[in-house]
């Protein structure tokens, strides 16, 4: 079945007084119908930046996509105007913000902020918007729905804000949602509801959903297949099985390994050491090299390919090739990948 | 609401009493008398027999009282310097082109200082948003009457398209209208600019603009009514300034307006007058603040004020 959201070599660079910063350097992926890819990557990988320009809302003028293409609709998203971008926007194509005390407008009321697409591209009446909003808050599980219509964001709490930015989201049956982390800003129990929030609608609508987290527990939870970031690239990608289970780029085994597990209170966790290089003068080679202990001479040299591992599995890593030594993961990182395949089964009974 | 307004009320015919008594106390302590000034015309006899028909020979506390007794019931006395004209008179006829000229100078100022201000946001690091910039820092550094000078000259003396000064028709409002309205519209347009700046760049704007709202929708419905609280903080209380009148425009342009009515009684110890017009300007003061704190709620639905129960 062909993809219905293909990206092919995305650049997106941010030019400022120090230089040009760039962010997203070549990211490919494909999303099908009805699936969920999760995007993972610690603070400044190029997640977000990607998805927002999937959205066509990268901060223009400073902001511009030199390479690459979008291809969603047999169009390609990267060469349409702002104002045809506006069309898709909201409509076939959607997006949840991160943090809910900050994404609805506080002067208006939600009923509003809801109808507002909804009058937009579906040409609804005010009246038939109304009513339409009343069925999205129902459905996104405010109680009270005909009342709380006419409030304002600062009458809900976090967690039902949320649900109105999901509700918003969803009016016009979207072909993609966009989720920017969507719980992190969230308690833990309300993070667990909306996230089945989000399952069961992706249940209703047949939704794609591209998922950006840092959070590899919520990966395993909603996730089918996982996309790990790493300075403006991906360096891994394959199902959460392929991802939990195999794990084969060096940063994959770091991410995993600095994930707490349920059980293992006497254990220390593995920090990645060093930081994130700078994208402004992304270094020759391999980008996580300076980070690896498991780098060879050659990491430093050239940029590693995605090699295959199986027909849904690719890795970014020179370990992956032939002529490299056989190196197994840290023995914390198998200790959680194995803690993993129980609390994914947990999670998804 | 109801319950919130009327409270209010108390506490402004409480801030106005201590305002009358504060201005009653510290304007006796002004030097000099109304009727001293006179070179020698009047012999201490005669200036005694005025003092007394005013009541002015008595203590200060007791003038005081009769005063306030006076003020309650709306009578504010008669002025020492006009035949014995009446103070509310005096007042409700010099109030009205200092009125008209501010609040015509408040209106067009802050309606073009917003445009102003919201576009040099739109267009943020723009030559458009730095023209306004400077514009912006010359209004509100440069005082109003190098304007209003300039202006004159200019425009009447030169061009002879506006007359120079005197108070007789619309035409007359012109020039000292646009001189004092360039200090409101300098001030509107820089809170404007930061305001929405900060607000342009917030998560709402965001969600909103992924919702595939159009720019101008976003600017007018989304973001103007949350940039704009700032900028009616800084309005109320230029409201008052430029409605009751400014000393220096009114004396360029010849306004027979209450600014200048109000320094003329001072250095005349014209007690009446001073005490009706502080008055005047306290009552516009605390009412225009009420109003200001009514129109919060108005815009922003998280200051709105529920009496008690929602």
């Amino acid at each position: 079945m062909d993809p219905i959201l293909d990206v092919r070599n995305l650049h997106v660079s941010f030019d400022t007084y120090g230089g040009t910063v760039q962010a997203v350097r070549g990211v490919d992926f494909a999303l099908k119908k009805g699936e969920t890819l999760a995007i993972v990557g610690e603070s400044g990988s190029g997640k977000s930046v990607t998805t927002k320009a999937l959205m066509g809302l990268v901060a223009k003028p400073a902001g511009h996509i030199p390479k690459g293409e979008i291809l969603f609709d047999g169009k390609d998203l990267t060469k349409l105007s702002n104002k045809e971008m506006q069309k898709i926007r909201g409509k076939d194509m959607s997006m949840i913000f991160q943090d809910p005390m900050t994404s609805l407008n506080p002067t208006m009321k939600i009923g509003k902020q809801i109808m507002e697409g909804l009058i937009l591209h579906q040409k609804l009446s005010k009246k038939e918007a109304r009513n339409r909003a009343i069925e999205l808050l129902d459905l996104v599980g405010i109680p009270d729905s005909t009342k709380r219509i006419d409030q304002y964001p600062h009458q809900f709490s976090g967690g039902m804000r949320q649900r109105v930015v999901v509700a918003i989201a969803l009016a016009c049956n979207p072909k993609v949602l966009i989720a920017d982390e969507p719980t992190t800003a969230l308690d833990v129990t309300i993070q667990a509801q909306i996230l089945e929030l989000m399952k069961d609608i992706q249940k209703k609508m047949d939704t794609s959903i591209i998922f950006i987290t840092h959070d590899l527990g919520v990966v395993a939870n909603v996730a089918d297949r996982v996309a790990v970031m790493y300075a403006g690239k991906i360096v891994e990608v394959g199902t959460v099985d392929d991802i939990f289970y195999n794990p084969k780029h060096p940063y994959t085994w770091g991410l995993l390994g600095s994930m707490p597990t349920v059980d293992g209170n006497d254990e220390k966790l593995i920090a990645i050491p060093g930081t994130p290089p700078d994208l402004m003068n992304p270094p020759k080679g391999d980008a996580f090299a300076a980070r690896n202990e498991y780098a060879m001479q050659i990491d430093l040299e050239e940029e590693p390919p995605l090699f295959k591992v199986s027909d849904t599995h690719y890795a970014a890593t020179w370990l992956l090739h032939d002529d490299a030594p056989k190196v197994e993961p840290p023995e914390a990182v198998k200790k959680r990948m194995k803690g993993n395949i129980s609390a994914g089964e947990e999670n998804r009974s | 609401m109801v319950k919130y307004i009327f409270q209010r009320i108390i506490y402004m015919v409480i801030t106005l009493f201590i305002i009358a008594t504060a201005t009653f106390f510290l304007m006796k302590l002004l030097p000099g008398s109304p009727f001293n000034d006179l070179g020698g015309k009047m012999t201490e006899a005669q200036e005694q027999l005025l003092m007394e028909k005013y009541g002015l020979d008595e203590p200060v506390p007791v003038q005081y009282a009769k005063y306030m007794a006076g003020m309650v019931q709306g009578d504010l006395g008669v002025s020492f310097q006009y035949d014995n004209r009446n103070v509310t008179d005096i007042i409700l006829t010099r109030l009205g082109p200092s009125a008209h000229l501010g609040a015509q100078a408040l209106i067009i100022g802050s309606i073009l200082g917003i445009i102003l201000g919201m576009t040099a946001a739109i267009r943020h690091n723009t030559w458009w948003d730095y023209t306004s910039n400077v514009l912006a820092v010359i209004g509100i550094s440069i005082p109003s009457f190098v304007f209003a000078g300039l202006l004159q000259y200019y425009f009447a003396v030169q061009w002879r398209l506006f007359p120079v000064s005197f108070w007789e028709g619309p035409i007359y409002t012109v020039l000292p209208t646009i001189a004092l309205m360039i200090f409101p519209m300098a001030i509107c347009a820089r809170f404007m600019r930061s305001e929405m700046l900060e607000v342009l760049g917030s998560d709402y704007i965001e969600l909103a603009r992924a919702k595939g709202v159009s720019n101008n929708t976003i600017m007018f419905k989304h973001a103007l009514r949350n940039a704009v609280i700032p900028v009616i903080t800084v309005l109320g209380p230029m409201t008052v300034s430029l409605m009751t009148g400014t000393l220096v425009i009114e004396q360029i342009f010849a306004v027979p307006g209450i600014g200048e009515q109000f320094v003329r009684s001072i250095n005349t110890n014209d007690y009446p007058v001073i005490m009706g017009t502080s008055m005047l300007f306290s009552v516009m003061f605390i009412v225009i603040i009420l109003i200001v704190d009514l129109l919060y709620g108005l815009i922003d639905p998280r200051i709105r004020i529920t009496g008690g129960k929602d």
